[in-house]
């Protein structure tokens, strides 16, 4: 017997649950303002979470998949990006898409059920969200591909749930990005939940992260509710990625401290015991524990950053609300670039002009 | 080292081709004009694909524009979405129409809708190539007709040239379209026939039936290798004094209906030949248009003719699935009762 | 005045909500999103919250009743912020433009086709009273001209007659033509002389001297090619319609070659079994067409050719001759051109070459 293969998942943490820095912290980590910037993208996050829910729940918004508890994944990751990498999100981004720059006015238009809100004025190249889960990833490796053949120093990065590592495409993805050294960096987002199948009835491996060693590169874990380790794991991939080393998987550990989405009810097969628990290690409360250990953040600066936060979201709330619905032939109007005959009858058919 | 013909290369001028090589040369046409053209599928490269459609593509063009993918069809479905969102022109190959069906998943939710779910911002110039068809004593899985599938997803393009010089044509279309097209080859006709081919980078119209044949008492619409049976039919009519006109509908989606209205207005009677099985086939889209729109002016019930509503058999009995043209003229017999 | 708000479709799809508990009672001042009530759904227990910030002024329903989505839920007292209005759950169906059918016209018990029936009405036949003959006792287009009575059935053209359709309409709609005429004097050709071997080499000679008149023109590309080699193709009338089967290459080929090819296709002709290969490719016409009558005509240039030679029925006229007048036979001569691609001065060269050509010694 001989043993041809071993490997390893190394898993970080940088900022702890109790809101010490433990171990090597990269410079930003003790960069107040970075930290505070940081800060501030992840209240903004969940307070644009809690409007969304309640937009829908008093009828004005559609079906929407709120991303609490998971801020530190969608912040840190899409803060390492460069504006010219591309964000390929699944459905629970809206941190990491505000970011980089997609307005919460279209990120409510898209959930409020219009197709403009996924023609971002900021990021044109990112891709909107991704409903099938995992079916972006091959578009990763696609998209990756554009940067490696025009010899691009960018990266494209896809983001998906624990459940997506199940799926083929996810697999396939990653195994082309591992034959072709495409830039390209997996984030898991693992909140431990597929809807109702808990992450331990999902696959029987250690880690999702080890997923990447099957492809041929490198997997890591990171606490997810940490923002320092997600940032700091993500800006090694993406540095490594651009300098032509190939993909990373990233697992984020973190948790989904809402429901799937607006139309499911997590009490059904899940204990308020464990999300308790979980409420201790999510991640804002743990980065403002440290700002206000290591960089005297006060109840002054915290209230004024909240207030400021609601009324942005009450402003995008206010745009969103007085956006009117486009015209019944926008339907129509994007399907081709040049729209064939039988459309042409059909757009009139609608409008009645036939 | 196995032993390897290799063909003489032109990059332009008029020669007798196979479908198999016209799909070649416009390939090779479409990555000379448009450096963006990337080719991408399992065994495309030193191989040429496994119908030789992509042969010699490889030394001329390179590894990074001739792409080998690892054998992994849903990949092969999404990677050209992501390339194509970027700004380039993928054309993917699928081996065989058996194992095209991973792909939908990407064609459906994704490619066929970039456009519309980004209101243009994005958008999605590929091209997936898969040959189609019986009639070549192939294994399990690698026979089928499912075209219908396709022409029901909004968003696409669905092309299926019958003969070199329309592969030749469609396929440059195809590659030059700025959405999706999926370019259905009848891998029957790839070395069945050689036609002439000007090789010049002419594109011919994917919104256009072609008429094949002019004739006045029965319209027969038909596409791909059906076409072959079709004009056999045609022929066999036209000895007995019965002119059929004959339509190659070439681009299913989008329909060109016109041209066949046109037809029927003429002939008061038509027949559609496919080789896909009967019920759900595209055929029933073209007779559900004539009986809402050429009702007037047809003096006969309208035919279809097609594969039955079976499994597609192993070699042995295909040749009694696939339509005859002793079939075809039949159902022109039983039409032309209604004089 | 209160303003209402009603219970949202809480999910996708739902009908209705039971009421689990209220969190607000009457006089109470709420603030936007606060939580109202509780209601269960056939999926889940959620939270309504307030929609906008207001003094509760009523509520509808106890726990435990079940409430219709749709149905009013809070009231909010007068000077609440108006409610910007349910923009979800509610889909604006299409308009119905279309207008009301009258009441279905009664049907007659006939078995027609539509276009069958569309030929009795317009022939004015009583579908009930015509012999059908078709399959299954349905009424043919036939059946229904015999009982209008009509002498001739209505047929399709067919073959070359449709040909000459098509070719005709296409030269009707798309030359700009113009026709010169002239006259060459045969007074001395030997008796038996074969006028269209003389004519086709004619034409030969002056394709040398006028070369734009064997040429083919598209006018989709707006591109002209002029022929070296010329294609004749000789205008044939027969009881089937007008044709027009190809001599080739006729300026390499000597009399006795050209004759034999003659026979042939008068061969072909009589057994209407020409080559499909000779009856495409003409780059020039020639229309003999003196042989049944006429002097002078217009002819027709089918596209994409340019040009069209006819010979009218030669005839004796008197002529001067040195001065003085004489009786020789002379063969009338229309050239017609499409006077989009070619000019009168190359037509005029054209026919007066033809002319010289004719009127050389054999």
């Amino acid at each position: 017997m001989s043993t041809v293969a071993t490997f390893e998942i190394r898993h970080d943490r940088i900022l702890g649950p109790d809101g010490k820095l433990e171990g090597e912290a990269p410079p930003f980590a003790r960069d107040r303002d970075k930290l505070v910037a940081l800060y501030r993208w992840m209240v903004l996050t969940r307070a644009f979470d809690a409007k969304a829910v309640a937009l829908q729940r008093t009828g004005r918004l559609g079906t929407f998949a709120s991303s609490i508890g998971q801020e530190a994944v969608n912040i840190g990751v899409a803060d390492a990006m460069a504006p010219e990498d591309v964000l390929l999100p699944s459905f629970r981004e809206h941190g990491a898409q505000l970011v980089r720059g997609v307005t919460m006015r279209e990120l409510l238009v898209y959930w409020g059920g219009d197709e403009r809100g996924s023609d971002f004025a900021g990021p044109r190249e990112d891709f909107p969200v991704c409903i099938p889960v995992g079916t972006h990833a091959p578009h990763a490796a696609g998209v990756a591909l554009a940067f490696k053949l025009r010899n691009e120093a960018r990266v494209a990065v896809c983001i998906f749930g624990d459940g997506a590592t199940s799926r083929g495409d996810v697999y396939e993805a990653m195994n082309v990005a591992g034959v072709w050294a495409l830039p390209v960096v997996f984030i898991s987002n693992n909140n431990q939940w597929a809807i109702s199948v808990p992450r331990k009835a999902q696959t029987a491996a250690e880690t999702l992260a080890q997923k990447a060693i099957a492809a041929g590169f490198e997997g890591r874990q990171v606490d997810g509710n940490d923002i320092v380790a997600v940032r700091q794991a993500t800006a090694e991939a993406l540095d490594k990625a651009r300098r032509g080393g190939g993909p990373t998987l990233i697992e984020a550990l973190t948790y989904r401290l809402g429901d799937h989405t607006t139309v499911d009810d997590a009490s059904r097969y899940r204990d308020d015991e464990e999300v308790g628990r979980r409420w201790k290690e999510e991640p804002i409360a743990r980065l403002r524990t440290h700002l206000a250990a290591a960089h005297g953040w006060g109840k002054a600066e915290e209230e004024a950053l909240i207030a400021a936060c609601a009324a942005e979201v009450e402003e995008a709330t206010e745009a969103y609300l007085t956006t009117e619905p486009e015209p019944p032939e926008a339907m129509f109007d994007h399907m081709y670039e040049e729209l064939p005959a039988e459309l042409v009858r059909q757009r009139a058919a609608l409008l009645g002009q036939e | 080292m196995a032993r390897r013909r290799v063909k003489s290369e032109t990059s332009a001028g008029t020669g007798e081709l196979t479908l198999v090589e016209a799909v070649q040369r416009a390939l090779a046409r479409a990555m000379e004009e448009d450096e963006t053209v990337i080719l991408l599928g399992e065994d495309i490269g030193v191989d040429g694909g496994v119908f030789r459609a992509t042969d010699g593509l490889i030394a001329r063009f390179g590894a990074d524009r001739v792409r080998d993918t690892p054998l992994a069809e849903a990949l092969i479905g999404g990677l050209p979405v992501g390339l194509a969102a970027m700004g380039f022109r993928p054309v993917a190959e699928i081996q065989f129409m058996g194992f095209i069906y991973p792909v939908l998943d990407q064609i459906v939710n994704h490619a066929a809708r970039l456009r519309n779910r980004t209101r243009g911002r994005l958008s999605c110039p590929m091209v997936l190539r898969a040959p189609y068809g019986g009639g070549i004593h192939a294994p399990e899985h690698h026979s089928e007709s499912m075209e219908a599938m396709f022409a029901h997803i909004p968003g696409l393009r669905v092309v299926i040239p019958s003969s070199p010089a329309k592969a030749y044509g469609l396929l440059l279309a195809a590659i030059r379209d700025p959405d999706p097209v999926i370019f259905l080859e009848p891998k029957r006709v790839y070395r069945a026939t050689r036609e002439a081919v000007v090789d010049e980078g002419s594109a011919l119209p994917l919104d256009r039936c072609f008429t094949v044949r002019d004739g006045a008492d029965v319209t027969l619409v038909s596409w791909g290798a059906m076409l072959k049976e079709t004009l056999e039919a045609a022929e066999m009519l036209a000895g007995d004094g019965v002119e059929a006109e004959v339509l190659d509908v070439a681009t299913l989606k989008p329909l060109d209906m016109e041209t066949i209205l046109e037809s029927v207005r003429k002939t008061g009677r038509c027949i559609i030949v496919h080789e896909a099985p009967l019920t759900g086939g595209f055929g029933a889209e073209i007779a559900a248009r004539l009986a809402g729109e050429g009702l007037m002016h047809l003096v006969a019930p309208v035919e279809r003719v097609a594969g039955w509503d079976t499994v597609m058999p192993l070699l042995r009995l295909e040749g009694q699935y696939m339509p005859s043209p002793q079939r075809i003229v039949a159902a022109v017999r039983r039409v032309l009762e209604y004089a | 005045m209160a303003e209402v708000f009603k219970l949202p479709d809480l999910g996708e799809g739902l009908q209705e909500a039971e009421i689990v508990a209220w969190h607000v009672g009457v006089g109470d001042h709420v603030v936007t999103d606060q939580p109202l009530v509780s209601v269960e759904t056939d999926k889940a227990v959620v939270e309504v919250p307030a929609p906008h910030s207001g003094r509760i002024a009523a509520l509808h329903g106890e726990p435990g009743d079940v409430l219709a989505v749709g149905a009013p839920l809070v009231e909010f007292a007068a000077g609440a912020a108006a409610d910007k209005g349910a923009i979800v759950g509610k889909v604006a169906a299409a308009e119905e433009k279309a207008p009301k059918p009258d009441k279905a016209p009664a049907r007659d018990k006939a078995k027609a086709a539509p276009a069958v029936r569309r030929l009795a009405a317009q022939l004015g036949v009583d579908l009930a009273a015509v012999t059908a003959t078709g399959p299954g006792g349905t009424v043919t287009k036939a059946d229904v001209e015999r009982a209008a009575g009509e002498v001739a059935v209505a047929e399709p053209l067919r073959g070359v007659r449709r040909a000459m359709f098509h070719n005709m309409t296409r030269a009707g709609r798309d030359i700009v033509p113009a026709t010169v005429t002239d006259e060459a004097d045969i007074e001395s050709w030997p008796d038996k002389t074969d006028v269209t071997i003389r004519l086709i080499r004619a034409i030969a000679a002056a394709c040398k001297a006028s070369p734009a008149l064997n040429a083919w023109f598209d006018a989709d590309t707006l591109t002209r090619r002029v022929h070296e080699r010329i294609e004749l193709g000789i205008a044939v009338e027969t009881e089937d319609g007008l044709f027009a089967p190809v001599m080739h290459d006729i300026g390499n080929r000597d009399a006795d070659d050209l004759r034999r090819g003659i026979e042939a296709m008068k061969k072909d002709i009589a057994a209407r079994a020409i080559p499909p290969e000779q009856l495409v490719g003409q780059t020039i016409t020639l229309s003999n067409f003196g042989m049944f009558g006429g002097r002078f005509a217009d002819l027709v240039v089918v596209p994409p050719q340019v040009a069209i030679l006819g010979a009218g029925r030669a005839e004796m006229r008197i002529v001067a001759v040195d001065g003085a007048p004489a009786a020789h036979k002379l063969l009338p001569l229309s050239l017609s051109f499409d006077h989009r691609v070619v000019t009168g001065v190359e037509a005029a060269r054209f026919l007066n070459a033809v002319i010289e050509d004719l009127e050389k010694a054999e």
